[in-house]
């Protein structure tokens, strides 16, 4: 008797709303699906406050033009998507306009997502209609004119949102890789350059952009494989959080801890295998020798660095990464190894039961002057970069609003 | 090709306990806690977590301009420390001409008054994080009402295996309202 009051009242209940009914209408394997394909998509990176209620909104993402806040996209019919339709679901996912017309600003990945298949959407369109609805309202955004006018995106969607016929087709495998890392992982939005409209330059694809400050390192195959990565460096780097080259950190830390430590191994490979091509290049090795003129370098990094690091490179497992195969001191710019050093890594939790402490920043401890010293050290030294950076370099990479 | 330096010795030059030590050549990658127990036998600053941590392995900087500073020794070189003046656990007590303690300092006295040891390996750590603190305050006073929170902020990161945060927080305290000048009301 019990058991039949339950079914009716679940019965009623989702008769009554619409969250129901399209719950009613999904299948467990759907919404699975839905979450894993979410997961992929990284939705949470952005609609999802840092240390917050899932999918509730608020975390703030920097633009050049001001702050965009993630919405709540649980099913609450207020301040969610609850009285959203799958086809609704589907046109913001891909075009970026809500039902009542409203042009999303493009934090919003919608040129990338664009590409999304009908069925995935209506995946994750069952996913998050049977998430309970939060009812909490979004931060409002904040943008400076005249980008606060939405209706200047018409302008800016007919010049720079992708045709229909825009995606292309490959072999399977990359395809599917090309899917993952293009459409739902959006990799393009921080790691392609934008033109001064905030519009990706898709003839610069993967090519590398600085992001709130961050280099945003090319991932191109001959740029990864020049700073040693290789195919199961960068599987075990999206699935573990770390990897030789180094951890996740910065606006990555999100995406590994959101997204890609979720997914399965077929994926990873097909994304790896996409971004290096089918003949990858072979992972350069950087030949480290100490020089005569490392003195002063090598001095501060022997008394601030090689306690955790190691006096040769070498890094401490579950502590520290090496330097040896450091993906940061081989790229172009100082900008990342400059910050690091100037501000630190945060203690952070990795797949099973790995925990890194955090890393002191040495801002306070050591001079604009001593930070370049050390940097051209570890740059020359491991990374195979000969150009010097100076403190005029530092002061500029580390200057507050940077 | 060996990617591993060949260890070079360079001559330290560094004052601890208000005494410039002997000048010896040293590994240009030692850290300093070694060098305190291996080349000075100062054995009371601890090797605790070897990833600084834990900071059983702190000592105090002395700076010119009369400023005090914790340094965990476990991850810094000894040649940091080039030219600079520090104190260790060993350098807190008063002690007599045959080098035998006479007093202890406020902050070791109210460690004992209050039980605050257990297994004592971090208490090197605790009595040098402590007497920064103090001496802080001693400069730049803060209102009573800060204290409590003031002392949380300086000793959070150390850890205590014993888990005796309470008695060391108790005593810090004590320490704090025994020296005039520290706070002021408020």
């Amino acid at each position: 008797m019990a058991g039949y009051r339950q079914t009716a009242v679940a019965l009623v209940l989702a008769l009554s709303t619409g969250t129901g009914w399209a719950a009613s209408q999904a299948t467990a394997k759907q919404i699975e699906r839905g979450q894993y394909l979410a997961r992929a998509a990284d939705c949470a990176a952005c609609h999802t406050a840092e240390g917050g209620t899932p999918y509730a909104g608020g975390r703030a993402i920097e633009t050049p033009f001001g702050k965009v806040y993630g919405t709540n996209i649980t099913p609450d019919d207020e301040y969610g998507i609850g009285d959203y339709s799958a086809d609704d679901f589907y046109h913001v996912l891909t075009q970026g306009e809500l039902p009542d017309g409203t042009q999303l600003y493009p934090a919003m990945p919608y040129t990338s997502y664009h590409d999304i298949a009908r069925e995935d959407s209506d995946a994750m369109y069952a996913y998050f209609m049977n998430l309970d609805g939060v009812h909490v309202q979004s931060k409002q955004t904040d943008l400076s004119w005249p980008y606060s006018m939405r209706w200047t995106l018409n302008f800016w969607n007919w010049m720079y949102a992708p045709d229909d016929d825009a995606g292309q087709r490959r072999a399977a495998d990359d395809q599917r890789g090309r899917y993952l890392v293009d459409t739902l992982g959006h990799c393009g939005q921080c790691h392609t350059p934008r033109n001064r409209f905030g519009a990706i330059e898709r003839d610069r694809h993967l090519q590398g952009a600085v992001i709130a400050g961050w280099q945003a390192p090319s991932l191109e195959a001959e740029a990864l494989a020049a700073r040693g990565w290789d195919d199961a460096s960068l599987r075990a780097f999206m699935r573990e959080g770390r990897s030789r080259q180094g951890s996740m950190y910065s606006e990555m830390y999100p995406v590994f801890h959101h997204s890609t430590r979720y997914l399965d191994d077929d994926d990873l490979a097909a994304m790896s295998h996409y971004l290096l091509g089918e003949n990858p290049p072979a992972a350069a090795r950087v030949v480290q020798k100490s020089q005569a003129d490392d003195g002063a370098g090598r001095q501060l990094y022997l008394n601030s660095c090689a306690g955790c690091h190691g006096a040769d490179g070498e890094g401490a497992p579950h502590v520290a990464s090496a330097m040896t195969t450091n993906t940061a001191l081989r790229l172009d710019s100082p900008r990342n190894l400059v910050k690091i050093i100037h501000d630190g890594i945060d203690a952070r939790a990795f797949s099973g039961y790995e925990r890194v402490q955090a890393m002191p920043g040495f801002g306070d401890a050591l001079s604009d002057a001593e930070i370049a010293t050390l940097a051209s050290y570890l740059r020359r030294r491991w990374g195979g970069q000969q150009d010097a950076v100076t403190a005029e370099n530092v002061a500029d990479l580390t200057s507050a609003g940077d | 090709m060996s990617t591993t330096d060949p260890i070079v010795n360079k001559p330290l030059h560094v004052t601890v306990n208000g005494i410039e030590q002997p000048v010896e050549d040293i590994p240009e990658q030692l850290m300093m806690l070694d060098y305190l127990n291996e080349y000075r036998n100062l054995t009371g600053t601890r090797f605790g977590c070897g990833i600084g941590v834990c900071r059983a392995c702190t000592v105090i900087v002395d700076h010119e301009d009369g400023r005090s500073e914790e340094i965990r020794t476990c991850i810094t070189g000894a040649h940091y420390f080039e030219g600079k003046s520090i104190r260790t656990v060993e350098g807190h007590a008063e002690r007599d001409e045959n080098g035998d303690v006479a007093k202890l300092s406020e902050v070791q006295q109210q460690f004992l008054d209050h039980f605050s040891f257990q297994c004592s390996y971090c208490a090197p750590g605790f009595v040098n994080a402590a007497t920064v603190l103090v001496e802080r305050l001693q400069r730049e006073p803060i209102p009573r009402s800060q204290l409590e929170a003031t002392i949380s902020d300086a000793l959070e990161s150390h850890l205590c295996r014993c888990t005796g945060y309470v008695r060391y927080f108790r005593a810090v305290r004590a320490a704090v309202l025994a020296m005039p000048g520290t706070t002021v009301e408020g």
